[in-house]
């Protein structure tokens, strides 16, 4: 019996991916080709035009800061014009411009891309990575999102996974993967905080366990702190400490920027487990009047560390109790603390959370990985071996339909399994109205401004008549698929009108397939450009020996003993050489190769001693 | 007339080395003592390379860069078809004998309606320029002085199209210095050229062949472009070594997994700046090849 296909689970961060599978009934992390758990998520054009992913385009981030793109899930999904893309705009060193409608577009390498592209691009990578690992195709993953993810953004993250050339199997709420990771599916009934501070976003979510259904009951974080914040202050203090000694600022010059990020990372890391960590920066800079270039040489402690962040510890606490407030729990109610996200290494975030909730957090040997493994896990459970654990698929935010006074009136709540579907009767609101718009909104803010407009639609001819006198029926519709159709009607006269409000990532149908194909044509172009370029190195290093052997044997008297006619054979297969080498063509290329290649053991026969003839 | 000529070689060596090809300083300093045996600061500076070098603790691997060097030369018997370099033409580009339209013998000095008096060529222009890197000249003001190189911007009084003249002169520049197979020097002096008059299609196509020509000798230089090089020096060695800022980033982002193609990808340089510091930390063995 053929082997099942392999199944992954795919941690999309803002900073870092990681994709894991489960493999003898454990969940693995697969590591990438480079040997490493995590992947930056981040691409880039190189100068040379090279498409770059991963760890490579994050270590050139700062020299070529306009065409490297770095989190792309703080704008996924989003609206142009609403206010986390304006502001993400402040910070970005990339260009981002207005789509078509409404949606944003990402200039990189002389391409507008579409934020669901570039993330396809991280997808991709990791999809090479597992197939390197299982050696065959793997198309079907599962991928997580924040639990504060609106419908928009999860569809855009699909979109990115089908552009991946990924079968999304379902999309999973990141501290949900987490509580699977950890088994909690089966083990705890109640409620539960993760807390996942990653590179770049800090995540708080209160889940509510039952009987292996998970409620998100209220999340929230900070989507500007991370453990980025920690190395910019290890950042500062290093600048600082150079400023002082020598007088040259460090931040003007990119190459040392760049150096000074890498290595306050690793100190950072390092100071998890070390007291101490060396930075060691030889010739960082040339001063301005010339002379030999200087070195930066710097101990960091951790409590120093410590010292240097204690704000930011303070803050994590301090938006922790914000949520467990809006979600009205208390902290001593919750069943267990899981602390998610590679800044939770730190002793300092563990003690800071310890002393808040007054109990050991759980924090695995690897807390970065706990998400991507929890993804892996319900991968693997939605293939049907083990049913138990199978997550029902939830509507992530409520819907409703917005009311007299801009207010909402919610049909459908969050967290309702779906398929599913709910009626509620309306009233007109004013005398002798014969218009009613019904408007149809996502979200859990009460105003119907602060939520997410997914649809609008009339309804006319309604019976003029004082107002609360006409009924209106609206029944919204959510299928598996998670379409939502809404439908209204009037009760006395039976007309009927609806929409179909299908999430959009922004991107459309046709755009989706175009750029597929596109994202086919690159794939085998690229495979195409490796083979020439590699049969082009094989050509180069044969010419090159056939030159010398012919050289060798021109010099030696008698040719050496070689037949007369194999020197013009071979100067005739390097004529041949020369011609087909420009040519796009890899079969030409592989027979020039094997032409050069039977002349070169001609040449070297005699040489070895045993004349042929 | 030679002692002037000589000194610009100088001047121009010097310029080289500093931008870090010693080899094309050292041909330079040699040509200008050819020329003027009795100029002391040739000898003095060719000396100079000979101990800094002597005095380093890590001499070149010694055949090597010598071989890449002359890789146009190495089929000294060969056919006619085989004259000239692989290297070369497999960048899409006729070996160096054949075919260069600039290969008209070294007319290295302005035509004589160039201006009154002042015999200015490229080596001068090359010279006097640069105020960006200062440290590029040891040589106090007044000394350029002497060699009748027209202060700076006052090139116009000697009724010259300042442009034009200066692009001839950079551009017969290039070939002597390719002539002098310095393929390093012609490609600085070919972006200067560019500076002054963008997409002239000379200078470009000049430029492209010396860059493909210096990017094939450096690229065979390091080999197999997917090889990883690794730092073949401790920490505490390094630090004694005499690099700059740039080549101390290129070293820093050698870290054992790293190939040299990512390299190129990675130092926010061009590539033929990242492939000469590259060459030069391998000639210097801070680097192997992988």
């Amino acid at each position: 019996m053929a082997e099942s296909e392999p199944l992954i689970g795919i941690d999309l961060g803002t900073t870092n991916s990681i994709v894991a599978t489960v493999q003898d009934g454990q969940p693995v992390v697969i590591k990438n080709r480079t040997g490493q758990a995590l992947t930056p998520s981040v691409v880039a054009v190189s100068k040379n035009g090279k498409r770059l992913v991963g760890g490579i385009a994050k270590r050139q981030a700062i020299t070529n800061p306009q065409e490297t793109v770095y989190a792309a899930k703080r704008l996924i999904g989003r609206k142009f014009s609403s206010h986390e893309v304006q502001d993400a705009l402040r910070s970005l060193p990339y260009a981002v411009v207005a789509g078509q409608h409404d949606d944003l577009r990402i200039r990189m390498g002389g391409k507008d891309l579409s934020v669901p592209e570039i993330s396809a691009m991280i997808l991709q990578e990791l999809k090479a990575d597992a197939e390197a690992h299982f050696g065959r195709p793997v198309s079907k993953a599962v991928i997580t999102v924040p639990a504060y993810f609106n419908d928009a953004q999860r569809q855009a993250t699909k979109d990115a996974g089908r552009i991946a050339g990924l079968d999304v199997l379902r999309i999973i709420n990141e501290p949900t993967a987490a509580a699977l990771a950890y088994g909690f599916g089966r083990t705890v009934n109640g409620r539960v905080a993760v807390l996942d501070l990653g590179g770049g976003t800090f995540d708080v979510s209160v889940l509510e366990i039952n009987q292996g259904v998970f409620d998100v009951v209220g999340t929230g974080g900070d989507t500007y702190l991370g453990g980025e914040d920690w190395d910019n202050r290890i950042i500062e203090w290093l600048v600082f400490g150079f400023a002082k000694e020598h007088g040259i600022d460090l931040r003007k010059d990119r190459m040392a920027l760049q150096r000074l990020k890498d290595a306050a990372e690793k100190a950072k890391v390092e100071l998890s487990s070390v007291r101490e960590s060396q930075i060691n920066l030889p010739f960082i800079s040339t001063p301005p009047g010339g002379g030999a270039a200087l070195h930066l040489n710097a101990t960091l402690t951790r409590d120093k560390l410590d010292d240097l962040t204690s704000d930011l510890a303070e803050r994590v606490v301090g938006i922790t109790t914000e949520v467990l407030g809006e979600a009205g729990v208390r902290p001593s109610e919750l069943k267990e603390v899981i602390l998610v996200g590679g800044m939770s290494r730190m002793p300092r975030i563990v003690e800071a959370v310890r002393g808040y909730f007054r109990r050991e957090p759980c924090k695995g040997v690897h807390p970065e990985e706990v998400v991507a493994l929890g993804a892996a896990i319900q991968a693997h459970a939605l293939a049907g071996q083990e049913s138990e654990l199978l997550l029902l698929d939830v509507t992530p935010q409520s819907l409703g339909v917005a009311i007299a006074g801009g207010f909402v009136r919610r049909i459908i709540p969050k967290n309702t399994t779906v398929p599913t579907s709910a009626t509620e009767v309306f009233a007109t609101s004013k005398d002798f109205q014969r218009v009613v718009k019904i408007m149809v909104l996502q979200g859990e803010h009460e105003m119907a401004q602060q939520n997410e407009l997914l649809g609008e639609f009339v309804l006319t001819g309604l019976r003029e008549a004082l107002r609360g006198q006409v009924e209106i029926e609206v029944t919204f519709d959510i299928n598996a698929e998670g379409i939502v159709s809404v439908s209204a009607k009037d009760r006395e006269t039976a007309l009927r009108q609806s929409i179909t409000v299908t999430a959009s990532s922004g991107l459309t149908e046709e755009e989706l397939k175009r750029i597929m194909e596109e994202q086919r044509e690159y794939l085998m172009a690229a495979r195409l450009s490796d083979e020439l370029k590699a049969k082009r190195v094989e050509l180069d290093t044969l010419a090159r020996d056939v030159v010398d052997a012919l050289t060798r044997a021109r010099l030696l008297p008698g040719g050496g003993g070689l037949a007369v006619d194999v020197m013009p054979r071979a100067e005739q297969a390097l004529d041949h050489a020369r011609r087909v080498r420009d040519a796009e063509d890899v079969g030409a290329l592989g027979r020039a190769c094997e032409l050069l290649s039977g002349c070169l053991t001609q040449l070297r026969a005699p040489a070895q001693g045993g004349a042929r003839r | 007339m030679s002692p002037q000529r000589a000194n610009q070689l100088i001047e121009a060596g010097l310029w080289l080395r500093l931008s870090g090809d010693h080899q094309g300083a050292q041909k330079l300093f040699e040509r200008a003592l050819q020329l003027d045996p009795g100029n002391t600061r040739a000898r003095e500076y060719l000396e100079g390379a000979g101990v800094a070098q002597g005095a380093s603790p890590f001499p070149a691997p010694p055949t090597e860069p010598v071989r890449a060097q002359v890789l146009g030369r190495m089929t000294p018997v060969a056919a006619p078809s085989l004259e000239g370099d692989w290297g070369a033409w497999a960048e899409g580009q006729g070996g160096p004998e054949e075919a260069n339209p600039w290969k008209t013998p070294a007319p290295v000095y302005l035509p004589e309606d160039g201006g009154d008096g002042g015999r200015v060529d490229a080596l001068e222009l090359l010279s006097r320029e640069d105020e960006s890197e200062p440290e590029v000249f040891s040589l106090p003001e007044s000394d350029t002085q002497e060699y009748g190189v027209p202060p700076e911007g006052d090139t116009q009084e000697y009724g010259v199209p300042a442009g034009d003249s200066e692009l001839d002169l950079l551009l017969r520049g290039a070939e002597d210095l390719l002539e002098l197979d310095d393929h390093s020097g012609a490609v600085d002096l070919l972006f200067k050229a560019q500076e002054l008059a963008p997409g002239d299609p000379r200078v470009e196509a000049l430029r492209q062949r010396s860059e493909r020509m210096l990017m094939a000798m450096l690229e065979s230089k390091l080999g197999d472009l997917g090889r990883v090089p690794r730092v073949r020096l401790q920490a505490d060695d390094i630090i004694w070594l005499n690099l700059d800022h740039r080549a101390g980033f290129v070293l820093a982002q050698i870290d054992g997994s790293v190939t040299y193609e990512d390299l190129f990808a990675l130092s926010g340089m061009t590539r033929l700046d990242t492939a000469r510091i590259l060459a030069q930390l391998l000639d210097e063995g801070v680097i192997s090849a992988g």
